[in-house]
Parts: C-alpha cells; structure tokens; sequence
C-alpha cells in the first residue's frame, strides 16, 4: 500500500501511529509529498490534493485520514483500535474528533500567524486559541480517561498535542494542563510515537 | 436523543437529512446551536468542548460529534444496513465519497469565513484561491464517478447532495453545473426528496 505523507503532518502521524500499533508500518510505502508538490503529487489520486491518502494495489483510494485508520484496522487480527461496536467505539471516535478538530484549529493558527502581518485576523487568531484551550482543558478534565484503553482515540488526541509541540511550541499547553502533561510524555514513549515524530521546526 | 442545530449549517443538514431518510427524526428534539463560526454557544460549548455543530446527545446524555460519527450513529440506532454497507469495496467507496464531499464543505465553508468573517483588508486572494480550486477538482472527480452515486440514500450521496446544496446557498454565483451536466442532473433528480426539500438552508 502507498501512503501519501509527510513528516511534518499530524494526520498523517496518526494514521502512521495506527499502523505501527497494528503491526503494518512494513506494508505502507511512504510516498512523501512537500507543501509545493501536493497538489500535483496527490490529485490524481485524491481531488482534495491532501495527506495522508492511502491508495491500494488495485489503485483504490481511501481517504481522510479516520477512514485510513479504519481501513487499517480491519488488516490485522489484533484488539481493533477502533471497538467494533457499543459504547466504546462511540467514545474512541468522538476522542478522535476531539483530537483532529484541535489540529484543524492549531493549524489554522499556525498558518494565520505565517500570512503577511497586514492579512492576520487577531481577533479571530483569538478565538481560535480559545477554541483549542477549550478543548485542552476538557482533556485535562478526564485525563485519567485515556489510560484506559488504546484506541484511535488517546492516538489522535496524542498527535495533537505532539502537533501543538512541534508549532505553537510546548508553553502553549503544558503549564496549565500537568496531568495531561503527565500522560502525554508517557504516550509519547510508545514506540509507535518516537517512530514518527515531527523533525525539528522547519 | 437532541441534536443541536442550525439551519444554515451544511454539516448539520447532512445529519437531518440522515435522520429523515432513517425514520428516525421523530426521535431526535432540535436545540438551537445558534453560533457564529467566531462564538460559541454556551450550551454547546459545555455538551462539546470543540463547540461545532451539529453535535448529537444520547439518550444516555452522552455527546457524540462530529456529524460522520453522528450519522454511524444513527444507521446503528436505525438498525439500518443500506445506508452504509456494511464492507468490501462498497463501503470503501461510500467512505470515501463521504470524505470528498466533506472535504467539499470544509473548503467551501472556510471560504466563506474568509470572505464573511474577516474584515476585507485581512482577506488573502491567494489562500481562497487554493480552496477553490480544491472544489473545482473535487466536484471534478464527482461528475467522473456520477454513475456510482445512485437514486437511493447512500451516506455518500447525501453527504454529495448536502455539498452541493451548500454551493447553491453560499456560492451560487459560480455556477458549478455549467461544466457538470451529469452531476447536475443527479442532484436535480435527488434534491426532490422530502428529505432534501424539508431541509433547504436559510439563514
């Protein structure tokens, strides 16, 4: 299988952390696109022109990234990261939402802070760390929650932290939430983790 | 189960929609969600640290988002096995085509943001540029594919029509069926049922 990637995308991480939790990392070939080439590189296959986009041997081409990541999951005959049904798969996806909403949030304020001075919005670059804090500190609220089991959900939530890391930088969020901290440096020793990090800014 | 809402919400529809071709629209109380992209509502905000609409609350006072979660959801409430079918390529390809129109929206919807939310001195043609664009091939690739979208009530085709629902509210003017013409009369024929007619955007 090809996967469209890049090292500097959090949802490609995740699908990356997946894999590598389910024992495929060796079945991906990554294919890794750059912020100019994507277009060109990926449209052919996805229209949208966006990471990751998992394409198969008979050319399929499955994306975004939480239908990659149940693709994946039905590959292996490990404990599903994503539970297959009941009250669990609900809180595995809804934490999964949680996680890339505050991706789409943290990299619409990593973007907004790169345009031209004149074009940044302040007040909604406000909002939108508003937003992200909101959500950061529901996490700090029932941190203790995602101990308990490996599912896509602590894996997407851990992405975005790591993605806040890597360009809003660490004050963003740890001083104010030591218990999600606490769990996140944990998680972040997982193999699955330290196999795909983010390089260092750039 | 209540659903917070708001008319003018494409993601929102799609769940309504959802409900309405389920038979289980009865069941759900609409809240109003009432929210600008910029502020949130506070109920909301409480039901759903992320604060997006449309946000679902069970039965069992859980929240459930966003809205491709919500609609699983309700298929499984439903107990219905044709919206999504259950594997194989068939369910690839509904998953798929779900994430195309979503991806539809999102761009669409930020353009629009840009151009309603921002003061016009902060706006940047060259960001709204490359969403457009993301439409332009997306919707390309839906008048390829047109013949696999169907008559019936996929998750994919009404997460397409809710998409293009969208464009005609808040994009009208670009006339997205001039280059589609088979696209265009999928949606023409799919946009009279009741589900769709019932929920047309305002606001």
């Amino acid at each position: 299988m090809k996967l469209y990637a890049s090292p500097r995308s959090p949802y490609v991480r995740k699908v990356r952390v997946a894999a590598h939790e389910l024992g495929l990392s060796e079945r991906l070939t990554l294919v890794e696109a750059t912020p100019k080439n994507v277009i060109e590189l990926v449209s052919p296959d996805n229209p949208l022109g966006q990471i990751p986009t998992l394409v198969l041997g008979d050319g399929t081409a499955i994306y975004d990234s939480p239908v990659v990541c149940d693709y994946l999951d039905t590959l292996h005959d490990r404990a599903p990261l994503i539970p297959r049904d009941g009250p669990a798969r609900w809180q595995a996806l809804k934490l999964q939402a949680v996680g890339d909403a505050m991706l789409d949030q943290a990299i619409a304020v990593y973007m907004d802070e790169g345009r031209p001075a004149e074009r940044r919005d302040e007040a909604l670059l406000d909002r939108r760390r508003t937003r992200l804090k909101r959500c950061l500190s529901a996490l700090e609220d029932d941190a203790a929650s995602l101990d308990e089991a490996l599912t896509i959900g602590p894996i997407a939530v851990a992405c975005a932290l790591g993605y806040l890391d890597f360009r809003l930088g660490r004050y963003f969020w740890r001083p104010e939430q030591p218990d999600l901290e606490a769990w996140f440096d944990r998680f972040a020793e997982r193999p699955s983790m330290r196999a795909t990090q983010h390089p260092g800014p750039g | 189960m209540k659903l917070f809402y708001a008319a003018a919400s494409p993601f929102v529809r799609m769940v309504w929609v959802t409900a309405l071709e389920l038979g289980i629209a009865d069941r759900i109380e609409r809240i109003d969600g009432g929210t600008t992209p910029m502020d949130a509502n506070p109920a909301l905000a409480e039901a759903n640290p992320v604060a997006k609409l449309p946000t679902l609350v069970t039965d069992d006072g859980e929240a459930l988002y966003d809205s491709r979660v919500i609609c699983e959801y309700l298929i499984v409430e439903a107990g219905n096995d044709t919206m999504l079918p259950a594997k194989g390529w068939e369910h690839w390809s509904a998953l798929r085509r779900l994430a195309l129109a979503n991806g539809i929206l999102d761009a669409a919807v930020l353009r629009r943001y840009e151009a309603a939310m921002r003061p016009a001195e902060k706006q940047w043609e060259g960001w709204s540029e490359g969403q457009r664009l993301k439409v332009v091939r997306a919707l390309d690739e839906l008048e390829r594919e047109v013949d696999q979208l169907g008559g019936g009530a996929t998750l994919g085709a009404i997460a397409v029509a809710c998409a293009l629902g969208y464009l005609d509210f808040r994009f009208g003017h670009e006339n997205w069926r001039d280059s589609r013409p088979k696209l265009a009369a999928w949606y023409e024929d799919w946009a009279k049922r009741p589900s769709m007619t019932e929920t047309v955007p305002a606001g």
